[in-house]
């Protein structure tokens, strides 16, 4: 049996004996995403336009990740409409940033790894690069959205400021937790190597590939900041117009 | 009138930090150039032996040096990019990049400077993080910067001694990460305790079953080779990277179960169901949090593979085949979370509330 379909088989078993039904729909959940993603390097690939496929793609998997993982019905549509705001702010941010980074493609570290491959493709990798963006910061905005939906509740219709703050501040907190040690593992191999070469900090800064990782986790900072004020300002929104 | 305004100063923040850092050449060795005008050929069609139509466009470009002796001194150089810029890309008129001398006596471009956008989004990021957070984000940054400076001693260790094996050293990297962490966000107290170990304890159960597996399976259509920017010992760090990985999204989960649960009064067994069920509510999307990061990396690679005729199972195996197997395994610690800190916390909390 080949490594990833055991690996999968074990974490579906993990997750009956754990969450039960709720574990299987979260199983299911992560099966789309798979998919989805794949479905989307090889859209990308045969030519459509990488942003279109990354919007679209956008949509399957938040609309997966909240509402299989989401069993009150309130909770999850609050999240959803709050995420599709985030996702529109935060796409701005990313085609403003990665336009202005040039951090698009490969970098002179990566030249040993491309030989014999062909760069001139016709792809646009700019475009790539901020579909890139935007996907990789969704399950950090559908987790913070469904936190942020589920303690409104929580609290109810007649939350304080000082209360809501609190709360924006401990999801905030886990969050930055979760992206700063989720980014940064897959960056080990990138610190040893920059160690290794003893690069100096200007270097570093301005570096294609260190630039361009930077920039990606401040994205998933700044989208997961953005989803607790929204989703707080929806959750009243709805409540004020009656559908809570 | 605040109240609504205050959301531009992120905004504010940007526009401060990149106009800065345009004006921040002198603090440079390296040669910087800012380009004043550009010519450019007609896009030339170019074709390559598969079949990929792409089109390269040489511009001359006029530039003025910002810094060393020569500041102020002009020069022209050529600049080739193409459409897809895989590893070039298009000067405008007022681009900044760094410059080196070439063999004759001209210049040559070496590099776009990058300082600027990264200085922006950090500024806008932070700003953002201040008006929302407010007293509480000191903690957090505070936490944060503790950590880099580990990183960074782990790393200054690494290199410098032969002696330390690199695999004890990042686990204890790990260790020191949770701990310090735990201080910092939850304090220094029984609950702090009970979700720095399960922490610990959920990520090596959860690497310990993924290591079973990858054994048991002998790493069929695992490549650990393609593990990036590595020389030496690549499964090494295809460890170090899911423990590190998963770490932030398996404390996030413990310190939510045990905060929950010990607010609670009823027996032993009900704290524990409380637990399960919260732990239940958030693991689906605490996995896909850590998935969509993992793979979304992926996809320069992977359509530069399969625009380079390769397979579609070729191209994930290869390509994406990591970053599954590192959400997997990273989605076992976070799953096996659930039960170990519900048990640990109604076991440990009763002694405290029951004084």
């Amino acid at each position: 049996m080949s490594t990833i379909p055991a690996l999968m088989l074990a974490l579906l078993v993990l997750l009956t004996l754990v969450g039960g039904r709720a574990g299987l729909s979260n199983f299911l959940a992560l099966l789309i995403n798979m998919l989805v993603m794949i479905a989307a390097a090889v859209l990308m690939a045969g030519g459509f336009n990488p942003i279109g496929v990354a919007v679209v793609a956008g949509l399957a998997v938040l609309s997966a990740v909240i509402f299989l993982s989401t069993r009150d019905a309130a909770v999850a549509g609050t999240a959803f409409v709050s995420s599709l705001l985030v996702m529109a702010l935060v796409l701005g941010v990313v085609v403003v940033s990665v336009t202005l980074s040039h951090t698009a493609g490969f970098g002179p570290e990566d030249a040993e790894e491309l030989e014999g491959f062909s760069l001139y493709v016709g792809v646009s990798f700019q475009n790539i690069l901020i579909a890139t963006g935007l996907l990789s910061t969704l399950g950090a905005i559908a987790e913070a959205a469904v936190a942020v939906a589920a303690g409104m509740q929580e609290l109810g219709p007649k939350v304080t400021r000082q209360a809501r703050t609190r709360m924006a501040g401990a999801i905030i907190g886990t969050g930055l937790n979760t992206l700063f040690f989720g980014f940064f593992g897959g960056f080990a191999g990138l610190f040893v190597w920059f160690a290794q070469l003893k690069y100096p900090l200007w270097q570093v800064l301005n570096n294609q590939i260190f630039a361009g990782e930077l920039i990606q986790v401040l994205f998933a900072v700044i989208a997961v900041t953005l989803t607790v004020p929204i989703t707080m300002w929806v959750t009243l929104t709805r409540a004020k117009g009656g559908h809570n | 009138m605040w109240r609504k305004w205050r959301w531009l100063l992120p905004v504010v923040a940007f526009l401060a930090f990149f106009g800065g850092a345009r004006l921040d050449a002198r603090l440079y060795r390296q040669p910087i150039a800012q380009v004043t005008a550009v010519t450019a050929t007609k896009p030339k069609a170019q074709t390559d032996n598969l079949g990929n139509r792409d089109h390269l466009t040489t511009q001359r470009v006029a530039a003025r040096l910002l810094n060393t002796a020569h500041r102020g001194r002009r020069l022209t150089f050529t600049n080739v990019y193409s459409y897809s810029g895989a590893m070039d890309s298009r000067l405008v008129v007022g681009s900044q990049c760094f410059v080196s001398t070439t063999a004759g006596g001209g210049y040559q471009l070496q590099n776009r400077k990058r300082d600027g956008i990264v200085l922006a989004l950090l500024g806008f990021a932070l700003t953002l993080l201040v008006l929302v957070m407010r007293r509480r984000f000191v903690m957090s940054a505070l936490s944060i910067l503790a950590n880099i400076a580990l990183l960074a001693l782990a790393l200054h260790v690494e290199l410098s001694s032969r002696d330390v094996s690199a695999w004890w050293l990042f686990a204890g990297l790990a260790v020191l990460f949770t701990a310090v962490t735990t201080v910092f966000v939850v304090g220094f107290n029984r609950q702090a305790a009970v979700a720095g170990v399960t922490t610990i304890g959920a990520t090596a159960a959860g690497v310990g079953l993924g290591y079973l597996i990858f054994t048991l399976t002998g790493y069929r259509n695992l490549h650990l080779e393609s593990v990036k920017y590595v020389t030496q010992a690549p499964q090494l760090l295809f460890y170090v990277q899911i423990i590190i990985g998963s770490l932030g999204a398996v404390f996030d989960e413990c310190t939510d179960i045990t905060a929950a649960v010990s607010e609670l009064e009823a027996g032993g067994a009900a704290r524990f169901r409380a637990g399960m069920a919260i732990g239940r509510n958030i693991m689906g999307p605490l996995i896909a949090v850590l998935f969509m990061i993992f793979i979304a990396d992926t996809f320069t690679e992977s359509v530069l593979w399969l625009r380079n005729g390769n397979a579609i199972s070729q191209t994930v195996i290869w390509v994406m085949g990591l970053g599954f197997a590192q959400a997997l395994v990273s989605a076992f610690g976070i799953v096996l979370a659930v039960p170990l800190t519900s048990g640990l916390a109604a076991w440990a909390a009763p002694k405290e509330v029951g004084a």
